[in-house]
């Protein structure tokens, strides 16, 4: 894991980091209702590919989506977490390999996508933060809503 | 009200607030004059009145006014409580408060009303009254408008009985509150939803519980309790919910007489079991199908009523609503004494409208024709109508009924009417559903789509299920059933092997009919309905999610679903056992088998109407006939008992009523025994099979001849064939 000491100034922004692969990314911790360790998914016949499966969250039935299934990763065996966010159809559950710490980040290393990057990656990425061994990627969680998936997807 | 009066003391000449209870006191006028609450109305019009004065500002609201008026507000109070308790207005005395109210309106004239209004009836109509010194120092001290009038109007009372009426206001005032405000709570329906969730999870969390207790026997003790308290928690929750269907009911008196009025009919609306309850969420989802139901029969089933005087009815047609509880089950009867449907029509329309072909419709039975009434697109009117006749109706109701997991059932006679049936489950949230698997994954399927289930060995799937360019069909009792492989259907991984055993279940869905295929099936069990997120409902096939009792998700398969995407057709069998053609020479056509003194007998099931245990002494007769009265009709009876009517007049009999052609007749027998398939049997020696006689359940049986019994009126020349009948006759005429 990846360690980091960043002043803490105003700006400041907290990052929970996640891996997926051998890449870190990191989600806006506010963004984040709750993590879930490891729990049994149930596969979803016939749903969109990047449909991870459903999970039981609280009463509710959690549509998750798997980040290795949208970056066209194959699909591991093993159990993966689970961050769970608020979207506009209802909560929704986000695939990783591997929730790590939360780290705090300056706007100041903030950039934009590369314009290498391939579409669909442009399309999920927010941007990136320069660490000092290496690149954190931005998530958007609103880009990760299965709703708005749908319609990029369809699009 | 009573704020905006008090308020209205402070503020005189506030104009909104004084419009406000104008508004209020109007808006009473009216509807109690409308429901016919006489008593309401003249004094909220007396009130009004008063409030006009006011509004106008021919007179300033002062505390008299005001008292004035909250007596009246007491009384209107009085009278609203006595009607929610007995259903009638009572029998008060109101003169009083009408005249005060009346006198106050002329004390916009006269400074010094009181007394001029009152004094002169007052010696008017109590020149006996033992206390008048008391009262005149009441009056001055200016309170005493409202004892001073209620004397008036009650001369006879002494002025303790006017303090105990008072005080009985109060208590009345008091219990009124108290019954609108505490024994009845207005309740968020979100949160009623979100309690019936978490009763949902708690039901889970308890089945989850229920699985994983072992052997500890405390503990088996306490999830016993949980298992009470869930189950009862449940019931409370969901009673919660539940709402009489008057609420759905009561649009239709008005509705029914706008639409009677506009097709020129006569029409009668009864509606009986309106305070059973049903969810409210189904209570919503009933109200489209039943409305349209209301309209198809007054426009279809109610004839004009020179139609209704021709055919020797009662010009005013009557439309029946009744709703009952049935198990687990809330049904919901339209039903009309119109034309009933007819047959031949509904055929014919549907070939015109090529819904099915020619050779179908000669094949089916005049049941399966009437279900075609619920084919998309299907209407009998002969112009459309704003009412009705775009073909958009039964299919309509069919659809919203099992969409909730109900049923639509029509029952229909020639020239007497059409009663369709709503059967609702009483809850939406929690659904019996039958767990199957496939490919290793928990499907739910919920039961109320389930008619049958059969087996199939590794073996059988190979040789049973037979193959038609691609499409798979099963032999079910000789009908060929289509098959949907869920495995395949949903592409699940094929590689699984393929030598297992597979289940069919038979489903019933929206009016097709077919096989679904899985690999194994488990337990059915309670399920709690979750949504699904709308990019899962896109797939189509899955109308929920819900976990089960082992903890493990599954999805809920919506049949309905999966035989519009496999491209399944309309059948048209219904989950009864098939009517087998009567007139094949092998019929194993089913009887009802009944027991008279000495030997067995049977009628054709499909005659049976009805059956009903009655007293012997209820037989009368008539023109040497035994006949019996039901709800005004006379119905010919057939004694097959075989005991003496005389012997046994204190005993009961029990009479199996019958269809025979257009009339009704009754069979009387000892008991009435099972329903079996009969095959014919020949005559010895010869190759006849007599019509009359049958082997049922190994015994040889008779058939009671309906066409036998005796008609009540008309063609005499028929009691030529009725030896039998005769010979009853004699026998009791010797006896």
């Amino acid at each position: 894991m990846i360690f980091l000491q960043t002043p803490a100034h105003d700006d400041a922004i907290e990052m929970c980091s996640v891996r997926v692969g051998q890449t870190l990314y990191g989600i806006p911790v506010m963004s984040i209702l709750e993590i879930l360790g490891k729990p049994a998914k149930q596969p979803v016949p016939l749903a969109p590919s990047y449909i991870g499966g459903l999970v039981h969250y609280r009463g509710e039935v959690l549509t998750t989506v798997s980040l290795r299934r949208l970056l066209n990763m194959p699909s591991h065996d093993a159990m993966e977490d689970i961050l769970v966010f608020e979207g506009s159809d209802g909560y929704f559950g986000l695939l990783v390999d591997e929730v790590g710490e939360v780290m705090t980040v300056s706007p100041a290393d903030f950039e934009s996508n590369p314009s290498t990057l391939d579409d669909r990656r442009k399309a999920l990425f927010a941007g990136t933060y320069k660490l000092s061994n290496a690149l954190l990627v931005m998530l958007d969680p609103e880009r990760l809503d299965p709703v708005n998936l749908a319609e990029t997807a369809s699009a | 009200m009573e704020r905006c009066l008090t308020e209205l003391e402070e503020r005189p000449d506030d104009r909104e607030l004084l419009a406000d209870i104008f508004r209020a006191v109007h808006t009473i006028k009216g509807t109690t004059g409308f429901l016919g609450f006489s008593r309401l109305e003249s004094l909220a019009h007396t009130g009004e009145n008063l409030l006009g004065v006011l509004r106008d500002g021919k007179l300033l609201a002062n505390a008299d006014v005001i008292s004035g008026l909250l007596a009246l507000l007491d009384i209107l109070r009085e009278i609203l409580h006595s009607i929610e308790s007995t259903g009638h207005e009572g029998n008060g005395d109101d003169a009083t408060t009408i005249h005060r109210l009346k006198a106050l309106q002329s004390g916009s004239r006269e400074d010094d009303h009181t007394d001029i209004a009152s004094g002169p009836a007052e010696d008017a109509t109590q020149p006996q009254k033992p206390l008048p010194a008391k009262k005149r120092t009441r009056k001055s001290k200016g309170t005493a408008v409202a004892e001073e009038n209620v004397g008036i109007a009650k001369p006879q009372d002494e002025t303790n009985a006017i303090e105990v009426y008072q005080a009985e206001r109060q208590t009345v005032q008091m219990r009124s509150v108290a019954n609108t405000s505490e024994s009845t709570l207005r309740v968020d329906v979100d949160l009623l939803n979100r309690m019936m969730n978490l009763v949902g999870e708690l039901v889970l969390t308890r089945n989850q519980i229920l699985q994983v207790v072992g052997t500890d026997a405390s503990l088996a003790l306490l999830s016993r309790r949980l298992d009470m308290v869930t189950a009862d928690l449940r019931e409370a929750v969901m009673k919660a919910r539940m709402q009489p269907v008057s609420h759905v009911f009561s649009k239709f008196p008005r509705m029914v007489r706008d639409l009677a009025q506009q097709l020129n009919k006569r029409v009668r609306l009864v509606m009986e079991g309106q305070e059973t309850e049903l969810d409210k969420s189904l209570l919503e989802a009933i109200k489209d199908p039943l409305t349209h139901s209301v309209r198809n029969a007054i426009d279809h089933g109610i004839e004009m009523p020179h139609v209704r005087q021709a055919a020797g009815k009662d010009s005013e047609g009557t439309l029946r609503l009744r709703a009952y509880q049935e198990g687990s089950h809330v049904v919901i009867e339209v039903s009309d004494d119109g034309g009933g449907m007819k047959v031949e029509r509904i055929r014919d329309k549907a070939l015109e409208r090529r819904l099915i072909t020619r050779e179908r419709a000669a094949q089916l039975t005049d049941r399966e024709l009437m279900q075609l009434i619920f084919l998309p697109g299907f209407s009998t009117a002969e112009a459309i109508t704003n009412v009705s006749g775009r073909g958009v109706g039964m299919d309509v109701v069919r659809t919203n009924v099992e969409k909730i997991g109900g049923k639509v059932e029509v029952d229909s006679r020639p020239g007497k009417g059409t009663t369709l049936r709503l059967r609702i489950p009483l809850t939406l949230a929690i659904v019996p559903a039958l767990i199957v698997h496939s490919r290793g994954q928990c499907f739910a399927l919920p039961q109320g789509a389930l008619s049958e289930l059969v087996h199939l060995s590794s073996n059988q799937i190979k040789t049973q299920v037979e193959w038609m360019e691609g499409a798979a069909l099963y032999r079910l009792r000789g009908k060929l059933l289509p098959l949907v492989f869920l495995g395949s259907l949903l592409k699940q991984d094929e590689s699984a092997d393929k030598e297992c055993e597979a289940y069919i279940a038979v489903l019933n869905a929206e009016g097709r009919r077919y096989g679904l295929v899985v690999d194994s099936l488990a337990d059915p069990e309670e399920i709690v309905v979750k949504p699904l997120s709308s990019v899962l409902k896109q797939i189509g096939l899955f109308s929920g999610a819900t976990v089960l009792g082992n903890g493990a998700m599954a999805l809920i398969l919506d049949p309905g679903a999966i035989a519009t995407q496999s491209g399944i057709g309309m059948a048209l069998e219904d989950d009864e056992p098939e009517v087998v053609n009567a007139n094949a020479e092998e019929s194993s056509a089913e009887y009802l088998l009944m027991e008279s003194a000495t030997e067995y007998a049977a009628v054709p099931l499909d005659s049976v109407l009805r059956i009903e245990r009655i007293p012997r002494a209820q037989v009368e007769r008539l023109n040497g006939i035994s006949v019996l009265r039901f709800d005004g009709t006379v119905l010919p009876l057939k004694d097959r008992t075989g005991e003496d009517m005389s012997t046994t007049a204190g005993g009961e009999m029990t009479v199996v009523v019958c269809r025979d052609g257009e009339r009704h007749v009754g069979v009387a027998v000892a008991q009435v025994l099972d329903v079996a398939s009969g095959k014919r049997l020949s005559e010895a020696g010869t190759n006849n099979a007599p019509a009359d006689v049958i082997l049922l359940k190994d015994r040889v049986t008779s058939i009671v001849d309906l066409k036998q019994i005796p008609p009540l009126s008309g063609d005499r020349t028929f009691h030529e064939g009725l030896s039998e009948t005769r010979k009853d006759e004699i026998v009791e005429a010797l006896a």
